[in-house]
């Protein structure tokens, strides 16, 4: 009896006027969103790969230079577009793309794209996540909120009911009826998307198994979606008020629920101003030793230490250059009080986390969004990422010149300038984003919260609906 | 009912007022420290003119003008406006207050705040969420099925029978309804205001101005449930042709202009400016001293002023800095231009949706719109230029900073944008009366024995 | 065969059904009259299980209903007042369905031939449902029942909007089922079809059986009269 209502369901389904558009109008959306998400993948992999070769080239060629002139000129850190970010865009928008790597100052990403757009820009993109997130599962309510209802409006329900229909085979039926074109959607999108990234020519290694999961987290929010409709239509006499109250659930679920969530993470764990958190920095850093300053208290103290410790009199004696070794300690002293400040933001925004996922509760939106975003690397833990790794590239890129400066001069002299082929010994900045198993690691409470959705929201259903 | 709108009212406008709350104290907090921080820089200059030996770096004394500079920059804050707490807008992805120095670049001063992306991402829950995407969607619960539930349930018949067209009689069903819900969702602000003790009786006129949108915008959506009713049919179809319509007007048609806007007038690459601006520093860094002499050449008054006619570090600096902006201000304006021609383009056609005209209306209204971020952003720039320019001259003539300079100081005062209060609610308004002569033609066309089918 | 013993139902204080003894057999098709409100809904309500009596009981083929509500289901066939059928599928489509959901898997051919012996005609058998007049949703209904094999048939005013042609052409196709061996219990206002297909006929009033009279015993003209008796009756007991 399942497939003789899956098969009527579908028929019906299909001879609807209303269901043929809706179905084509998301499939046409689709289509072009996806088309201008491999634009836009291939237009900024393009740049990220020119801007990081020409910024190659400026460091190579910097000439003979001091290696100090050279660290305070800096370097860039780009950050690439990975495969997956084709399906979710995820944060990318608002966060920055290069970071600047300059000696004693550790900075932030800058020139995020939403800063350079209009206010239009807060509305949303017509990007496969969007649809994939807002649109599909108002795709399902369409489809789903009158299934039940309309038997019992049409009237349909009481043959059926003399006919000795078992609720539960009935219910499957309708169920699969459901799942099956909404299953295919987004088969066929993730197909695509797959078949495109293996096509374009890749600045990343494209998984097919990240694809692969990223579809079932997928999978799993539709089936959730699927469940409450069919729970409501079941549960209330009109299809009119059963499309409102779906609605109001996915109103609630995809865009009250995170906005509010937004709010109370703020209010709750804020950020500091970036005034403040640079007044803050620079308090801690006057604590240490400045490599600039050779008469501040901290200065002398190191003398004093490293004189004694090569039971020396005076820094001419020391076999390196005490100047530029100061420094190296200054920039390890300012490099720690970026990382304790660094780590206060990191630990607001787990306890922000913390109350995303509590608000999960009502809202399964949100640990599919997060799940989608980690394994298309565009959340914002793995922003974090490349961040810590720009800056322990910065870190070694100090201490590469310092070394260099306290090697090669004596201390006391001015003047120094390293020889035009030393940059080129300096390692490249590679960042990989983490593999897909810590990934799943990292955010296995929110694959919890999203197993629990499915597991209440069958639940509920097989037991609540009272269909015949 | 009412309940919900009470709910969502003053959620959304606690939470704007939160945040209104947050930025007034970040930026008191920033103007305290910087009054501190004079205390001190005028106890140190009263130090040194008294000829008594100072504890501090040598560079940070601010008898030197750079010192004064660098070290002790004055706030130039945004203030919030009355009705800031209106709508978000772009309040969380810029910064309130910025401390320009003398040494700062102009494009390296980063206005964007430190904020989780995921809060950029998901947006706020204000007043103009509530307004612009959530009010439409009561207005389409409680008007879907206004002549269908007639038609379904077998009295339209009857009704047709009486002496009233029935387009009249729709007309009068949803005017009847779009009064009521007006009247709740007054009530619900003035109550929702007064309880979190705003006083909106200072800005009448902005009070008026929101209360006049948010009509206008709800009549735009009773006019679409209007047409809806008189053309579609069942209640089903009605529904949702009219969650079609509010998916369109309020979620795509504002992503696919952001689009198009994007793609016929993208944003010059930022990783190659900064490849340009790193070329440019490199070659400005060997010409330092011809670039030095040049200035000088430029401005001749500094010679003749300055006896001994030292020359530091900070004088070929700030004169190799000066190059360097003019040399990339076409660069950096390609950006501005670029923006604001997206901004014309999409300010041609977001008449199409009066979301978007309500949303920009609502930014606008509370001073947070990208426009007024912009305005800001170009007023402090401005300020910085002032700022240099005071100092300069103190640089070059190698003149010492004295307490008697200080109360010369320039201070920036935050100018807000003027828009024009009536011109969003105008066009909402015609727009909504277009559509309900439309459907005024439509139903006459249809006549009675069109509507019963 | 239907049988109903002191069958009772009571919605609060309101009796709709009080101690009904009723029986029905096999080839036999007996007709409930009564007004509004009588009872005749409540007594098809009850054999079909949609809901349960307050005291007695009800018997379909040996099997009571309460107790078996699945079991009964599958002998019997329903044809309520407003036959309604899914509108976007077509006869063959609607018969396959409603035969799947009773347990049949039956193959197009023989679905086409219980639409045709149920009397619709064969260009209305791929048309959608939407297109269809009463009369033809009905043989729709008596084809689901001919392919349930039912034994016994409820029937809710089969006849009410049926012009002459079509109440002519259903009283047929009752008669072809009593002569199966169908038990037919119709619940009707109509007295002359009553007349012309029933084996006997019950009057209802206030959810009480008041007469029973047996078809080739009386005549159209006695009928009416004993029906409008019956209504003007105000407590008498059988």
């Amino acid at each position: 009896m399942i497939s003789k209502t899956f098969l009527k369901e579908t028929k019906e389904l299909f001879r609807e006027g209303r269901v043929r558009i809706a179905f084509l109008i998301v499939l046409l959306l689709l289509g072009v969103a996806v088309w201008i998400s491999v634009e836009q993948y291939q237009n900024t992999n393009e740049q990220y790969a020119a801007a990081k070769n020409a910024e190659r080239e400026v460091w190579n060629n910097q000439g003979e230079k001091n290696p100090h002139s050279a660290a305070h000129y800096g370097t860039y850190a780009f950050k690439p577009k990975y495969p997956l970010s084709l399906v979710d865009q995820g944060v990318d928008k608002y966060t920055g793309t290069s970071i600047f790597l300059e000696a004693h100052k550790r900075n932030e990403a800058q020139f995020s794209a939403a800063a350079d757009q209009t206010g239009l820009a807060r509305f949303g993109d017509l990007t496969p996540d969007f649809i994939l997130l807002f649109i599909i599962p108002l795709l399902i309510i369409l489809l789903g909120y009158n299934s039940f209802t309309k038997e019992r409006e049409m009237g349909t329900l009481t043959l059926l009911k003399s006919q000795g229909i078992s609720s539960f085979k009935w219910l499957m039926g309708k169920w699969s009826a459901l799942f099956l074109p909404i299953f295919t959607i987004t088969a066929v999108v993730f197909l695509l998307a797959g078949v495109l990234l293996t096509n374009l020519k890749d600045f990343g290694v494209f998984k097919w198994n990240s694809l692969l999961v990223m579809f079932l987290v997928y999978v799993a929010y539709y089936i959730i979606f699927i469940n409450m409709v069919l729970l409501v239509s079941s549960l209330v006499k009109k299809s009119g008020i059963s499309l409102v109250v779906s609605l109001s659930i996915w109103i609630l679920a995809c865009l009250a629920v995170p906005k509010a969530a937004s709010n109370i993470a703020e209010s709750k764990h804020p950020y500091p101003t970036r005034q403040e958190f640079a007044a803050n920095v620079l308090e801690d850093k006057k604590k240490g030793v400045d490599g600039h300053n050779p008469w501040s208290k901290e200065a002398k103290m190191l003398e004093e230490q490293v004189l004694k410790e090569y039971g020396v009199d005076s820094l001419h004696q020391l076999p390196f250059n005490f100047s530029a070794y100061r420094m190296q300690k200054g920039e390890e002293h300012e490099a720690e009080v970026y990382f304790k400040h660094y780590n206060y933001l990191k630990e607001q925004y787990v306890n922000q986390s913390r109350v995303y996922r509590g608000l999960a509760a009502i809202s399964p939106y949100l640990p599919t969004r997060f799940l989608s975003m980690a394994i298309a690397s565009t959340d914002y833990d793995t922003h974090w990422d490349f961040a810590d790794a720009a800056e322990t590239y910065r870190i070694a890129t100090q201490k590469f010149l310092n070394d260099n400066t306290a090697q090669n001069t004596k201390y006391g002299e001015r003047g120094y300038k390293a020889s035009a082929d030393f940059w080129k010994k300096l390692p490249a900045f590679k960042y990989d984003p983490p593999e897909l198993t810590s990934i799943i690691d990292r955010n296995s409470s929110n694959i919890g919260i999203l197993g629990v959705w499915l597991l209440a929201s069958f639940t509920v259903l097989f037991f609540t609906s009272k269909i015949v | 009912m009412s309940l919900i709108l009470l709910l969502l009212f003053g959620f959304a406008t606690y939470n704007g007022l939160q945040k209104v709350e947050k930025r007034k104290s970040d930026i008191l907090a920033a103007k305290t420290e910087v009054k501190e921080n004079d205390v001190l820089m005028l106890k140190l200059l009263d130090s040194v003119e008294r000829g008594l030996s100072v504890n501090a770096t040598p560079w940070t004394i601010p008898t030197s003008p750079m010192a004064v500079g660098n070290y002790h920059p004055r706030v130039a804050a945004m203030e919030p406006q009355p009705m800031t707490f209106i709508s978000t807008g772009q309040a969380d992805v810029f910064t309130h207050y910025v401390k320009p120095t003398v040494r700062s670049d102009d494009f390296a001063l980063n206005f964007t705040e430190m904020t989780s992306p995921v809060q950029l991402l998901f947006g706020s829950f204000d007043l103009a969420f509530v307004i612009v995407y959530l009010l439409p969607l009561l207005i389409i619960a409680f008007s879907y099925n206004v002549l269908s539930a007639e038609k379904e349930s077998g009295s339209l018949r009857l009704l047709a029978a009486q002496p009233i067209r029935i387009q009249t009689w729709v007309a009068q069903k949803l005017g009847l309804r779009f009064f009521w819900l007006s009247l709740l969702v007054i009530v619900s602000l003035l109550v929702v205001f007064t309880l979190l003790g705003l006083s909106f009786i200072v800005k009448t006129t902005t009070f008026f101005g929101l209360l006049g949108l948010t009509l206008t915008y709800m009549l735009f959506w009773f006019a679409i449930a209007f047409l809806v009713n008189l053309w579609v049919g069942s209640s089903a179809k009605n529904a949702v042709a009219l969650l079609g319509l509010w998916v369109t007007f309020v979620l795509l048609v504002p992503s696919v202009l952001n689009q198009l806007g994007n793609t016929i007038y993208p944003m010059p690459s930022r990783n190659l400016m900064i490849n340009e601006m790193r070329n440019l520093k490199a070659d400005v860094t060997e010409k330092q001293d011809e670039i030095l002499d040049n200035f000088l050449r430029d401005h001749p008054e500094y010679a003749l002023n300055d006896s001994t006619q030292s020359r530091g570090f900070y004088h070929r600096y700030m004169a190799s800095q000066e190059l360097i902006r003019e040399e990339l201000s076409p660069l950096v304006s390609s950006f501005e231009e670029q923006l604001q021609k997206q901004q014309a383009w999409i300010g041609k056609f977001k008449w199409i949706s009066p979301a978007i005209l309500a949303q920009e209306s609502l930014s606008k209204m509370s001073g947070t719109s990208k426009s007024d971020y912009e305005d800001y952003r170009k007023q402090v720039i401005v300020f910085a230029g002032k700022w240099r320019e005071h100092l300069i001259p103190f640089l070059y003539n190698n003149q010492d900073f004295t307490q008697a300079d200080y109360k010369d100081l320039p201070t920036f005062n935050y100018q807000p944008n003027s828009y024009s209060k009536w011109m969003a609610s105008f066009m909402i308004l015609i727009i909504g009366f277009c559509l309900f002569g439309l459907g005024l033609l439509r139903a006459k066309s249809l006549g009675a024995a069109g509507i019963l089918k | 065969m239907i049988t109903t013993t002191n069958l009772t139902k009571k919605y609060g204080e309101h009796t709709a059904l009080n101690q009904l003894n009723l029986k029905v057999n096999e080839g036999e098709i007996y007709c409930l009259l009564g007004a509004n409100g009588a009872g005749k809904t409540t007594t098809i309500n009850l054999l079909l299980g949609f809901v349960s009596p307050t005291s007695g009981s009800a018997h379909i083929s040996q099997l009571n209903v309460h107790e078996n509500t699945k079991a009964t289901k599958k002998f019997l066939a329903y044809i309520p007042e407003n036959l309604m059928l899914y509108p976007t599928l077509t006869a063959v489509e609607n018969l396959d369905y409603f035969s799947g959901i009773a347990g049949k898997k039956l193959s197009t051919a023989l679905l086409k031939d219980f639409l045709e012996e149920a009397g619709l005609q064969s260009e209305a058998f791929d048309k959608r449902i939407s297109t269809f007049s009463k009369g033809m949703r009905q043989k729709v209904g008596i084809a689901i029942a001919m392919a349930k094999e039912a034994k016994v048939l409820l029937l809710d005013e089969p006849t009410s909007g049926l012009d002459p042609k079509a109440s002519n052409e259903f009283g047929m196709l009752l008669r072809k089922l009593r002569n199966k061996g169908v038990a037919t219990l119709m619940a009707t206002h109509d007295l002359f079809r009553a007349k012309e297909v029933g084996t006997r006929v019950g009057i209802m009033k206030d959810g009480q059986l008041k007469q029973e009279f047996n078809v080739e015993n009386i005549s159209l003209n006695e009928l009416e009269l004993f029906y409008l008796d019956t209504m003007n009756l105000k407590e008498a007991s059988l």
